[in-house]
């Protein structure tokens, strides 16, 4: 028992490591990819804005 | 432009202001439920019970029923407040709109560290169950929790950062199983499915007031662990399908369930455990639900208790994630922040920059601080937040009275229910002064500078006009 | 009132900024544990010697609960007799109330002007 115990902290050690992989590399995928102008470009309260030109049409 | 469908699959996430990439609107009232009481629900499986060292069983059950009325406040005021501001960022933006930019960002910073830390406390738990495991399996040595800290709060930041519909559904099934697990225990060992084994009169005997009156309002600190994280079902606005339907439903029906949950959880657990050691959450009943199946005698309800355990923590961590990371995304975007942090992901739809960079800071909680020390901060946060709702729904009440916007949700008998608010939160400030006093003025200490440095300092960044994004009248009285 | 044009941060402004904010946060919750002042810890006032359960005040159901978790007298003695301490000196409580109400005051009276400020760019002179 002692030994799968030991074998099962390593393993999430290494999916630890794995995740934290998967997100950086996408984040600088993404990053590269994009312009910083589509990337940030989300504003507040659009649903309320469209709402509100839909009732005015 | 006229007939926006702001859900069609072609116009979905963009808008009239010129975001191209925005957050996805794809969430449903179950889905809001889930995210409310998933955060919540872990405060039923461990932590409530330090209310019970703190007074006594009574004390403890008063402690959850005053909570309970605390947050029916808070629930109704955010439904009203959050069906009529619609965004990211909750009671924030709440606050940008209707009392002014220094709340707002105090109030973001409430709900980043209320959140962050909460997660770590989950984090801290789901280590020490790994390694309960390990024991009962066999193992003889000390387990390294570390690596299972870490795993849990990087594999639900991977599950977070890919897309919210897969993570809020994966908190709706987790969340369901350990409701189920409370349910069941209750059912089992109440006496209504086969011999009951609780004992109340006995265990009380001699017991009822260890701390005398004092021990009740000492008790309020550890009552508000019942409920906390409930609000932070407004962080999901701005991807809840029908926000003005969805988010009053969602949330008062996660306020009932978690009274139904509280009470039963104080019920059965009182009436198996000695309150001096369900009252202590250190040396004593770690996991107060989990110690009473175990006293049952059932091996089928020592696992279905232990995994409802185990999956109350993963929810609640998951939830924490989702809402520190839109809180810390929407500080970003109108620069409170630095703007990097307002960020969207073109493909998952999530605010990706914010959801990696609050990794490492849960980490350095999760594995520097004591877990009571990262409780309390939660709390604390949770506490200051709290006090800002009345001044919020008297204000907005104030400044657009009835009938000057289109309420989707408007919460009967006000102000009744923000002067209670205001009282039992004064209240709950006092438990805490009790045995947390020197922590409550290290942390005003903090958010008296970080609001002077936003004051003096950060704001000159933000645009003034721009900031407020609801399209309503100008207020009354400017 | 003029629209307010506010200036670019550069990158390094934005890193320096996140630093602090990081720095105050980390320090906040590790000071008090620094500096000894964490309380609410528990302690015994008067031990007992040779502990019975009728000696720590316990019945014989109570008894029975705690030998089925595992307990004996003598394991269970400080479990059961250690208390906290609430006794405050009405200075602390004073200083506390001040505290709490300073930061509110502060919060919302430069909230007011920020917020004077966004209404009347907003929405314009009246």
């Amino acid at each position: 028992m002692m030994e799968t115990w030991n074998y099962i902290e390593y393993a999430a050690w290494g999916l630890s490591a794995l995740f934290g992989l998967l997100m950086v590399m996408d984040w600088i995928k993404t990053d590269s990819t994009y312009s910083e102008d589509v990337l940030t470009s989300s504003r507040e309260g659009e649903l309320e804005a469209m709402t509100e030109e839909s009732h005015k049409g | 432009m006229a007939q926006t469908d702001i859900t069609s699959s072609e116009r979905d996430g963009m808008g009239p202001h010129g975001t191209k990439v925005g957050l996805l609107r794809v969430l449903g009232p179950a889905h809001v439920w889930a995210l409310g009481v998933g955060i919540v629900l872990v405060g039923e499986y461990m932590g409530w019970n330090f209310a019970v060292g703190k007074g006594g069983a009574y004390a403890a059950l008063m402690a959850c029923w005053f909570a309970g009325i605390l947050y029916s406040c808070v629930a109704m005021i955010d439904s009203e407040v959050t069906s009529t501001v619609a965004a990211a960022g909750g009671q924030y933006t709440q606050a940008k709109h209707i009392v002014g930019p220094l709340m707002a960002f105090n109030v973001g910073l409430y709900l980043v560290f209320a959140y962050t830390m909460l997660e770590a406390a989950n984090a801290i738990t789901a280590g020490y169950l790994v390694s309960v495991v390990a024991t009962m399996t066999g193992y003889g040595g000390a387990l390294d929790q570390r690596p299972f800290i870490i795993l849990v709060i990087m594999f639900l930041a991977w599950l977070n950062y890919r897309g919210v519909l897969a993570t809020l559904t994966f908190n709706l099934v987790i969340t369901s199983i350990a409701f189920i697990a409370i349910i069941v225990l209750f059912l089992s060992t109440s006496g209504i499915i086969g011999d009951g084994i609780m004992q109340h009169a006995a265990l009380f005997e001699g017991h009822e007031k260890p701390y005398g009156w004092i021990g009740i309002v000492a008790a309020m600190h550890f009552g508000l662990w019942f409920y906390l994280g409930i609000e932070g079902t407004t962080q999901a606005a701005e991807e809840v399908r029908s926000p003005a339907r969805a988010l009053p439903f969602g949330t008062l029906a996660g306020i009932m369930t978690l009274l139904i949950a509280a009470t039963l959880t104080w019920y059965i657990c009182s009436g198996v455990l000695p309150w001096e050691f369900l009252g202590d959450g250190v040396n004593g009943s770690v996991a107060p639900l989990f110690d009473t199946a175990r006293l049952s005698g059932s091996n089928a309800l020592i696992w279905f208790l232990g995994i409802g355990t185990l999956f109350a923590t993963l929810a609640s961590a998951n939830g924490c994630i989702n809402d520190a990371s839109r809180a810390w995304f929407a500080l970003g975007r109108d620069k409170y922040l630095p703007a990097w942090f307002g960020a969207v992901h073109p493909q998952y739809r999530t605010p990706y920059r914010s959801i990696v960079f609050l990794v490492p800071i849960a980490l350095i909680f999760a594995l520097g601080a004591p877990l009571d020390q990262v409780i309390t901060f939660s709390i604390l946060s949770g506490l200051l937040g709290y006090t800002f709702m009345p001044l919020n729904i008297l204000m907005f009440r104030k400044k657009w009275p009835m009938g000057t916007i289109k309420r989707g949700y408007e919460h009967p008998f006000h102000p009744i229910p923000a002067i209670v608010l205001l009282c039992l939160c004064a209240f709950t400030f006092f438990a805490v002064f009790l045995g947390y006093g020197t922590q409550l003025v290290a942390m005003i200490g903090f958010y008296i500078v970080v609001s002077l440095w936003f004051h003096f300092w950060r704001y000159r960044f933000v645009n003034r006009g721009a900031q407020f994004t609801m399209p309503w009248p100008k207020p009354l009285g400017y | 009132m003029a629209h307010y044009t506010p200036p670019a941060q550069s990158k390094l402004g934005q890193i320096i900024d996140v630093i602090v904010l990081v720095t105050l946060t980390v320090g906040a919750l590790f000071a008090p544990l620094w500096l000894n002042l964490a309380g609410a810890a528990k302690t015994v006032a008067t031990p007992v010697e040779n502990p019975t359960w009728e000696a720590l005040g316990q019945n014989a159901v109570q008894a029975g609960q705690y030998e089925a978790l595992g307990y004996t007298p003598e394991s269970a003695h400080d479990l059961i007799l250690a208390r906290f301490d609430y006794s405050f000196t009405s200075g602390a409580l004073i200083v506390m109330i001040v505290v709490i109400v300073a930061y509110y005051a502060l919060l919302l009276k430069f909230s007011e002007s920020e917020y004077r400020e966004v209404i009347s760019e907003k929405f314009g002179k009246k």
